[in-house]
């Protein structure tokens, strides 16, 4: 799958619309998908683009090759609809990127590799990094556990800090947290596509 | 990807202190990516733009010119390997950087015909340094082969520690502890370590930074840790550590007795104080710290022959990762990332942040349509060192032959040699077991360069 500017130049502008499209959501998928196996679910709902089956296939290919070194973290099922608790996942200005429903016990770190969020997990959830750092919605903070001193160590380097932050690999879901808000912190990553953002058609 | 090390993973794997498994978690992210068609690692490999020899004995050499006709666009990730000297304390063979310990216990490649730190006769260290680095090598100098057994810790390094006589580590920083830069769970580490205890700090000093200036989180917690201190107190345990603040190292003399004393050498210290400005200044006040080994940890710059160095900042010299000539002129296609483009500060997130900005960049500048961007090469103007079209499956002659001469590692290689180290480890109980180059070699049934 190669987005050569010769290969794009010679589409159409419809088709390249759709390229554009796919190249980033090739571009997410790539970086998402080669670290975390995906749930059956999440497969069957990315089939219906076939650009990303494609691509799916071939890192499924490379998968049963290498499957030995890809180690996976904290896999979650996703809940029978209506019977989950349901989170929702902001981008770092408050703009809602998806509504999930997750399972008791289910930690923040693995439901946003399920549901595709941006949500870095260096160190596969064992409190050696601020990677997978997430701000909670105050009143659902107040419900927490306080954090542990290794987590507080982790929390100290992280980006954005704020009075809610947690590690997403340590906020475990209870009923009492339905409808928690998990905002990803200010540190952009994306420094020179910010502000760039491609009109979605 | 060109790596001067057989192995990659760069400091994840020659860095992390070996009793932070955890942290070596992320070489499975790299790992799956290296699974990818269109990557090809080649270790070993020396790019040099001078005459210096390659501190790696065995690496394979090429000249960076031979390799720029390959390639559209570069990536210098190269670092910030050359630790910073102390400009009045010359390293002889009781003064070390920070760094030699670090390769030591890493088994780096650089230091494979190094004789190991003599340990078996240095009773007291002094650190020059507020940082992690300088923690981490006291916590490795105070360490066992016990604690440490289960570790990726060499065994040469494991049987230099069993003889150590190392009681003592002090740590000298020439600012308070509000300016440390060292983090809460290094700290933590240590005020936890087994069989070690912490010389309390002067109460006042700790009452003075909290009644100073307002205070971060993390200088908060690092105070409250430093009030706390070790369970253990001096006495109780037959090792010690302290952090001597407010003390700037300004010379070092021989002691009288020389090689045969305990304490061979003498550190002048200059006591200091902060100005307004929250520099080190001194009191006039002097005193001397009599110790058997000076390790220097005082962070790091790029190597100075990296291409496109910026003597003034000690790394590469950019623009949020786009590499610009000594005029200021960019570098078509040429980037930056990581601590050559940053310079040596920061943790696992810091640069993984910072990759991902770099990687972007260099997405939405080469795919402008995809990223709707208005950045594109003909709105620059710059010098152009790469050509615009390559083949993009070719790999350079003479790094093909020396692939197959057996001279330069390939990732398949890494996997079946780290797979053998993992192996070798599980003989006797620990993370794995350190391969040499030659053993890498005869492992691959390959000759030796």
């Amino acid at each position: 799958m190669s987005f050569s500017r010769t290969a794009l130049s010679s589409f159409s502008t419809a088709a390249r619309q759709r390229t554009s499209q796919n190249a980033l959501r090739y571009r997410e998928f790539a970086r998402r998908g080669y670290s975390y196996v995906a749930s059956r679910d999440s497969v069957v709902s990315r089939t219906q683009n076939p650009t990303i089956a494609v691509g799916m296939w071939l890192n499924g290919r490379s998968r049963q090759l290498h499957s030995s070194s890809i180690r996976e973290h904290g896999q979650v099922t996703r809940p029978a609809p209506g019977t989950g608790i349901t989170v929702h996942f902001k981008d770092s200005k408050g703009n809602l990127l998806k509504t999930i429903q997750g399972n008791e016990g289910d930690d923040i770190l693995s439901l946003a590799h399920e549901y595709d969020i941006d949500l870095e997990g260096a160190c596969e959830g064992s409190v050696a990094c601020s990677t997978c750092h997430v701000i909670i919605s105050p009143n659902h903070y107040d419900l927490l556990p306080e954090p542990e001193d290794d987590e507080n160590d982790m929390l100290d380097m992280a980006f954005g800090l704020t009075d809610t932050s947690r590690l997403g690999c340590q906020v475990r879901l209870t009923k009492e947290l339905d409808g928690m808000t998990c905002t990803l912190p200010s540190a952009t990553r994306n420094m020179f596509v910010d502000g760039k953002k491609p009109t979605h058609h | 990807m060109y790596d001067r090390l057989w192995a990659p993973h760069g400091l994840v794997r020659y860095g992390v202190a070996p009793d932070h498994p955890e942290v070596k978690n992320c070489t499975h992210k790299f790992d799956a990516a290296a699974t990818d068609p269109r990557f090809k690692f080649f270790g070993n490999v020396n790019i040099a733009s001078s005459s210096e020899p390659s501190p790696i004995p065995h690496s394979f050499n090429i000249a960076l010119s031979k390799l720029l006709p390959h390639y559209t666009h570069l990536l210098l990730a190269s670092g910030c390997t050359i630790p910073n000297p102390h400009p009045l304390i010359p390293y002889s063979s009781y003064v070390i950087p920070a760094l030699s310990l670090v390769h030591w216990y890493t088994d780096h490649p650089a230091a494979a015909g190094s004789p190991p730190p003599p340990l078996h006769k240095t009773k007291h260290v002094t650190v020059i340094g507020n940082g992690n680095v300088a923690l981490d090598v006291a916590r490795m100098l105070l360490s066992t082969p016990e604690r440490l057994g289960r570790y990726d810790v060499p065994a040469h390094v494991l049987d230099v520690l069993a003889r150590s006589q190392v009681r003592h580590v002090s740590v000298v920083g020439r600012r308070g502890p509000t300016q440390a830069a060292f983090t809460a769970k290094e700290l933590r580490e240590m005020m936890n370590l087994e069989g070690t205890s912490f010389v309390p700090l002067d109460p006042s000093m700790i009452q003075q930074a909290e009644e100073g200036p307002k205070l971060e989180r993390q200088q908060k917690r690092i105070l409250d840790l430093l009030k706390k201190g070790s369970a253990q107190k001096p006495g109780e345990t037959e090792k010690s550590w302290d952090l001597s603040f407010f003390r700037s190292p300004v010379g070092i003399q021989l002691a009288t007795d020389g090689d045969n004393s305990d304490y061979p050498v003498t550190l002048n210290l200059a006591h200091t104080t902060l100005s307004p400005t929250n520099s080190a200044v001194p009191t006039g006040i002097h005193s001397e710290q009599p110790t058997s080994l000076v390790v220097t940890a005082l962070g790091h710059h790029a190597d100075p022959n990296t291409p496109w160095y910026d003597p003034s900042t000690g790394h590469v010299r950019n623009e949020a990762g786009q590499v610009l000539d000594s005029n200021g002129k960019i570098v078509k296609r040429v980037y930056t990332s990581g601590w050559a483009g940053i310079g040596a500060r920061g943790v696992l997130a810091t640069t993984m942040m910072n990759a991902y900005s770099v990687g972007d960049r260099i997405l939405s500048e080469t795919y402008p349509e995809a990223f709707n961007s208005d950045i594109t090469e003909s709105a620059s103007d710059g010098i152009a060192v790469l050509p615009t079209e390559v083949n993009v499956d070719a790999v350079p002659a003479e790094i093909e032959k020396a692939v197959q001469e057996g001279k330069i590692t390939t990732y398949e290689d890494w996997r079946a040699i780290d797979a053998e180290e993992v192996r070798r480890g599980q003989e006797t109980g620990k993370e794995r077991e350190r391969l040499s180059w030659d053993e890498v070699n005869n492992f691959l049934h390959k000759s030796s360069a």
